[in-house]
């Protein structure tokens, strides 16, 4: 059986990373769960996953600064990063896409049962940038 | 002394705004919980759902998604109060967003027995603008057009140019606004009486973000009323001078 994408989720509320992270596994995605910054920044370095979904106000660590971390490690680097968060204001969706991130949701305008979509697509997007740059190599 | 006071008065107003934005900020996320575990339920993706069960789901939904725009509303009062609402301009079609502003309005228009139409003169530029914001503004004037029907409604959207604007007009027949309360239409939470008596509900920040949307657009927004024969908000937007001929 083929091995499935790994989606690591960092969301701080309970509810909501279960409602996520439910989604995901029934589109047939493994995911992991994380519910504080700290928590997250460490799965994301040592369970290496295929895309991380990053909210951004969270406790101990922020969002920005996560994003700002994996950017200096060789290993997660290129790991795509979606931010689904409830700052929808210009300025903050700059900084996200500044840092790095492959894309970004506000929370209360998009419907969750279009996350799986969402998710393959920035998966297609990082398997072809990979085809790429193997093939320039 | 009454320097002390306005400046009392401008703390007092920052504090309010503030505590709104906070407010709003932490009724976001239930809001997208309860909004995500509908959508989940009525998707079907748990379990056949019943037909009844789906139209109550739908009107829960409907009613969670009123409250996610009144908390968006109510975040856009607190960054107009403090002079932070951000605008993202960009090249902007109006007779592509009245049209979307009709389709968005279409089944309460249906509802409420009202007719709308739309008519523009030639072509009309484009306007810079943030495409978001003036949708918001256009949504907001049409609603209201369609909202305060009496009986038999009829709403007609116009578009013209004039000079280097574009201005834009919705008229309708309904409740109309008296003379004494013209000066307050466009304040934030004023609602008048009549309109109340009609429809209960409704925040009175409509028009307060709508002016504040166009204004800070380069705009102007203003309106002419006959009570209990109807009324017609204007409003204009320059043309955008760059690219005028590229539609």
């Amino acid at each position: 059986m083929e091995k499935q994408p790994k989606i690591l989720v960092i969301e701080d509320d309970k509810f909501l990373n279960k409602l996520y992270s439910d989604q995901l596994r029934r589109e047939g995605f493994e995911v992991s769960m994380a519910i504080s910054g700290d928590e997250g920044l460490s799965k994301v370095l040592n369970e290496n996953p295929d895309l991380v979904i990053l909210d951004i106000v969270l406790p101990h660590k922020n969002g920005f600064d996560i994003l700002s971390e994996m950017k200096l490690h060789a290993h997660t680097k290129n790991i795509p990063v979606l931010i689904v968060t409830n700052l929808g204001q210009d300025a903050d969706i700059k900084t996200g896409l500044e840092l790095g991130a492959v894309g970004y949701l506000v929370k209360t305008d998009f419907s969750i049962t279009k996350l799986g979509e969402e998710v393959r697509k920035y998966l297609v997007m990082k398997q072809k940038k990979f085809s790429h740059n193997e093939a320039a190599d | 002394m009454r320097r002390r006071k306005i400046k009392k008065q401008i703390i007092r107003h920052d504090i309010r705004s503030e505590v709104t934005s906070v407010i709003a900020h932490q009724l976001k996320t239930p809001l997208v919980g309860i909004k995500s575990s509908l959508e989940v339920i009525v998707s079907g993706q748990l379990g056949e759902v019943l037909p009844t069960q789906k139209e109550y789901l739908r009107i829960a939904l409907d009613e969670v998604e009123r409250m996610v725009a009144l908390v968006r509303d109510l975040l856009d009062a607190a960054r107009i109060d403090q002079k932070e609402l951000e605008l993202k301009r960009q090249p902007t079609d109006l007779v592509k967003l009245v049209k979307e502003a009709i389709d968005n309005n279409m089944t309460f228009a249906k509802a409420t027995n009202t007719e709308v139409s739309f008519a523009f003169d030639g072509k009309i530029p484009l306007v810079s603008a943030d495409t978001a914001k003036i949708q918001q503004a256009i949504n907001n004037i049409v609603d209201n057009a369609i909202r305060y029907e009496q009986r038999r409604g009829k709403v007609v959207i116009r578009l013209k140019m004039a000079g280097q604007k574009i201005i834009f007009s919705c008229q309708d027949n309904g409740i109309g606004i008296p003379n004494t309360e013209a000066k307050k239409i466009f304040s934030k939470f004023y609602r008048g009486r009549k309109a109340i008596e009609l429809v209960p509900t409704g925040s009175g920040l409509g028009l307060y973000i709508a002016r504040a949307i166009i204004e800070q657009s380069g705009g102007k927004v203003w309106f002419t009323s006959k009570p209990g024969q109807g009324s017609t908000f204007y409003f204009f937007l320059p043309v955008q001078l760059k690219n005028r001929n590229n539609r």
